[in-house]
């Protein structure tokens, strides 16, 4: 039996082993590097299914007063886990992109960085989706944001990827004064930071209610920003369509769905309070009309991406409005499986052609199987029948039917059509289109099994998702 | 302290922070910052929270404002030339702050606690710099450690992103 502190441990030291090869064995082939990685994260996530049970968290102190391991938590830790490994295999992928941005005499300069700070990133998101206080809440938080700092601005010769990384930045920052000042109104109040004892002090009728709610406001600013609701999603499509391909997925899966857990956690205590609710509903409508209307007229496949990552952040906020934990849940596993997979076929098809759904065309006959895991993602994505993604609104809807939600239902079911429209249009072109260029393009052993396993998983969830279900009722 | 001293303090901080913002000479800029931070201290001091006021002027407004001076006179910034103003933007900007804060105000006023006073703190028994590093060091010590790592990632990413390549 593991203790499950251990985890991040063991994740922090490979971090650290992984810079220090980078530093002083120059010789090495730096991919050797993120096979190493991969390899010893495949083997924390075998780790995290003999994990020993933890203290409750009711009268939990010291360290486990920052630190749970519920059910909730070890979920997300293998999430973090799944998510970093697909990314660390797109960017062995995308490598060659990163090397030639970095003019250099040395050869392989900064890969091995690009391949080490995934590690302390997924640190950072384990952490955080363990953490019940707002103080770790913070500090983990900001070691994911930061660490994202410097991948999103990585290949920084690139004016795209240096103005994605500024704009990153600035407005990263001022999400987290708002996050830090919307505690301190929350800490003023109840005089508490862990989220049980702010539950407790709730409770009691003579606390403020003003105080504590417009502190949980400003939170939420700062958590919108995370997960790219509008109207905190300004960012999202220059920062998703400049930052290096693989750290887009990265952000679109990895930060969303830390951000998501907290938004549970947090709003626990909020819950009392009928003004909460409210709020989520119409951020959650705004987002869905934002995201998919906007995501209508494009045509560059990354940006698309990001308007459909705003997009599936307004069905996941109908689950959190709804407050069904496992409905977000399985949406997020979702949404992970699909998104990951249409971005590894991204890396592959931008650098033979480029990122327009235009560079598509004809995929059908340059890469079968890239066009197939293509069509799988997109009809994912769209929600239809026999994909994950069709039960992750499935199970969304249904919440929101049962809670009598009848705007959020009708609005959902309304942008699930446009979605349809544009998710179709990379299909369109790439089996209806004319190839512009006549061309094999070859995938590595890795990135084919990895596909294969996700386009697997995304029809056999489509078809079966009791195993999700099981595994979180638990 | 006195009521007047807050106020004074106060308004130093908002007047120099509104400077740094509307200067268009980084060096004026950085300058009126350390004023602010000053100012800053002042306040700590006078919630007799000496540590956190020294720390204050030793780290920001010494390390941190000789930085962003060499900074600024390595990378030799000139004042930034004034660009048009885009009045719809900055009215927009205006009316949102002015919304954040007549918000602040309303839910201050409606505070009961606002409106009562209290003892004065009972003096503890250790001083200041005991106590932070008992909290740090003991019941704090797991963020404590993160950010540890944080710093870490932080450094690398510092070198990674200002390192100039030999071609």
């Amino acid at each position: 039996m593991i203790p499950p502190p251990s985890l991040e441990i063991a994740v922090l030291v490979l971090g650290m082993v992984i810079l220090m090869l980078e530093a002083f064995a120059e010789r090495i082939d730096k991919r050797i590097l993120a096979f190493a990685t991969i390899g010893a994260l495949i083997a924390v996530l075998i780790g995290t299914w003999f994990l020993a049970p933890s203290p409750a968290q009711e009268q939990a102190t010291g360290f486990w007063s920052f630190y749970t391991a519920d059910p909730l938590s070890i979920f997300f830790k293998r999430f973090a886990l799944l998510t970093t490994i697909l990314v660390l295999i797109m960017m062995i992928d995308y490598a060659p992109v990163v090397l030639a941005s970095i003019p250099s005499t040395k050869k392989q300069t900064g890969l091995g960085e690009f391949f080490a700070i995934p590690i302390f990133t997924c640190a950072g998101l384990m952490y955080l989706v363990s953490a019940i206080d707002f103080i770790f809440i913070f500090v983990s938080l900001e070691l994911v944001t930061i660490s994202f700092y410097v991948l999103v601005s990585f290949t920084r010769h690139n004016p795209a990827t240096l103005e994605a990384g500024v704009k990153y930045l600035v407005l990263s920052a001022l999400s987290t004064a708002f996050l830090v000042y919307g505690i301190t109104w929350i800490f003023g109040v109840t005089g508490q930071t862990n989220l049980q004892r702010i539950t407790a002090a709730l409770a009691n009728p003579e606390i403020e209610r003003g105080p504590a709610l417009f502190g949980m406001v400003l939170v939420l600013v700062a958590l919108g920003f995370k997960i790219a609701a509008v109207p905190f999603q300004i960012w999202v499509p220059d920062v998703y369509q400049g930052a290096p391909t693989p750290v887009t997925a990265y952000l679109s899966v990895g930060s969303k769905a830390a951000g998501f857990v907290v938004l549970l956690r947090v709003l626990r205590p909020f819950l009392m309070l009928p003004q909460m609710e409210r709020l989520i509903v119409l951020i959650a409508l705004l987002t869905l009309l934002y995201g998919n209307l906007a995501a209508l007229p494009q045509s560059n496949l990354k940006r698309l991406l990001a308007y459909s990552s705003i997009a599936h952040a307004g069905y996941l906020l109908i689950g959190v409005a709804c407050f069904d934990g496992p409905a977000v849940t399985f949406y997020l596993v979702a949404y992970l499986l699909m998104t990951l997979l249409s971005f590894a076929v991204l890396v592959i098809v931008a650098q033979q052609t480029g990122e327009e759904i235009s560079d598509f065309d004809g995929l059908a006959k340059r890469s079968p199987f890239l066009a197939f895991a293509m069509l799988i993602a997109m009809a994912s994505l769209a929600g239809v029948p026999l994909t994950a993604g069709f039960f992750g609104k499935f199970f969304i809807f249904y919440a929101a039917i049962a809670q009598r939600q009848t705007a959020l239902v009708v609005v959902g079911v309304i942008t699930v059509a446009c979605g349809f429209y544009y998710y179709l249009k990379v299909v369109r072109a790439m089996y209806w289109q004319p190839a512009a260029k006549v061309d094999n393009i070859s995938v590595n052993v890795l990135s084919r099994l990895a596909m294969s396993a996700l386009i697997v998983a995304i029809v056999w969830l489509g078809i079966y998702p009791a195993p999700i279900l099981e595994a979180l009722r638990r | 302290m006195s009521p007047i001293l807050f106020w004074f303090f106060a308004l130093l901080m908002l007047v120099f922070g509104a400077a740094v913002v509307v200067n268009r000479n980084p060096i004026a800029s950085a300058l009126n910052l350390v004023v602010s931070f000053l100012g800053l201290a002042a306040l700590f001091m006078s919630l007799d929270a000496f540590f956190i006021g020294i720390i204050q002027v030793l780290v920001y407004a010494g390390a941190v404002m000789v930085l962003f001076l060499f900074i600024i006179m390595l990378l030799d910034l000139r004042a930034e030339r004034l660009r048009k103003i885009n009045w719809v933007a900055s009215a927009g900007g205006v009316a949102v702050a002015l919304a954040l804060l007549v918000q602040i105000f309303y839910v201050i006023g409606h505070l009961t606690f606002s409106k009562q006073t209290f003892p004065p703190l009972a003096r503890s028994e250790i001083d200041d710099v005991h106590n932070i590093g008992l909290l740090l060091f003991g019941n704090y010590n797991l963020p404590f450690q993160i950010i540890g790592v944080l710093v870490l990632v932080a450094t690398i990413g510092a070198v990674l992103l200002s390192k100039r390549e030999r071609r």
